[in-house]
């Protein structure tokens, strides 16, 4: 089992009760106060948990986004060389499609966001492509383990709460007992 | 992951990790039974696509690459089909293999868990 880190990306561990009685007289909590902090916290949690969620899905969308155009820029490099033209379907508007000729070409432009277009060699464009599908996947890897981080974050607190919510049931139950055998 | 009430059963750190694992399994579980289902769906329309290209009399056909419909000869296209469900069924096969790892590291832990617990755990899905 891994040793368990303090915090990850600013996200602060769950500490874990190791005694409910302790924890509970050291932080000077009575067992509502306790419950609604746990509880606090399980929601800042959940909330990170939706954040990265989000994060991930956009991440996801862009692999094989950058997939399909290395596909086509292969495509292209494969035929330098052989003089062969490729003719394809493009689409002019949403189910309006033309026929192209797109000559034998040692260049293609890759839109690279606010408003800029760059024309790059083919195997420049494919080079940068697959250091983009490398780093998607690389902050995609990232995100995942920070899911996995805060997934535990959220047992332990979880638990806790759990755990906390019993101890007090049990206490009761033993102030009852008790009240009940002196009473008799 | 819901206690038993009142059973007061010490929780060590050790009990705590092993629920973590157990949390992040089924988690992990999950998103194995989503991406199977999804490799599935694409091996059969590869199939699909394969069955078509057999039936199709044109020599050339459009074959989508990027955004565009390229137009490319039937011989190559099936190349490429071919070459496509080979790499998806070893990825399916990946993935059903990491599956049942889970699955069996899972059942461990609920043994553990269960062994300690008894019913005072709720391992199950609902």
């Amino acid at each position: 089992m891994a040793s368990s880190p303090s915090e990850r990306r600013g996200i602060p561990a769950a500490p874990f009760v190791h005694d409910v009685q302790t924890y509970l007289s050291q932080s000077g909590l009575d067992t509502n106060a306790a419950l609604t902090t746990l509880q606090e916290r399980l929601q800042q949690y959940k909330l990170a948990e939706i954040k990265l969620t989000a994060q991930r899905r956009d991440l996801q969308a862009k692999v094989p986004d950058i997939k399909k155009c290395l596909a086509i820029v292969e495509s292209l490099i494969s035929k330098l060389g052989t003089g062969e033209e490729t003719r394809v379907d493009f689409e002019l508007a949403e189910g309006i499609h033309a026929q192209a000729l797109i000559p034998e070409t040692k260049t293609v432009c890759l839109w690279l966001g606010a408003n800029v277009m760059l024309e790059y060699s083919c195997d420049e464009a494919e080079a940068l492509l697959k250091k983009n599908l490398e780093n998607a996947n690389t902050s995609l890897q990232a995100i995942i383990e920070d899911l996995q981080f805060l997934r535990d974050q959220v047992t332990i607190t979880e638990v806790t709460i759990a755990r906390v919510f019993n101890w007090d049931v049990h206490q009761r139950r033993k102030k009852r007992q008790a009240a009940a055998e002196s009473s008799s | 992951m819901q206690q038993g009430e009142g059973n007061e059963t010490e929780v060590t750190w050790e009990d705590q990790q092993n629920i973590n694992a157990f949390s992040r399994l089924n988690n992990k579980f999950h998103e194995l039974e989503d991406d199977i289902k999804l490799k599935k769906e694409m091996l059969e329309n590869l199939e699909d696509a394969s069955n078509e290209l057999i039936l199709t009399d044109e020599d050339v056909v459009r074959y989508q690459l990027g955004e565009v419909f390229c137009h490319i000869l039937k011989d190559e296209v099936e190349e490429r089909l071919d070459a496509l469900k080979a790499e998806s069924e070893k990825e399916l096969e990946q993935l059903e293999e990491e599956k049942e790892a889970v699955l069996a590291h899972m059942a461990k832990l609920k043994t553990i868990l269960y062994g300690k617990f008894k019913d005072s755990v709720n391992l199950e899905e609902d």
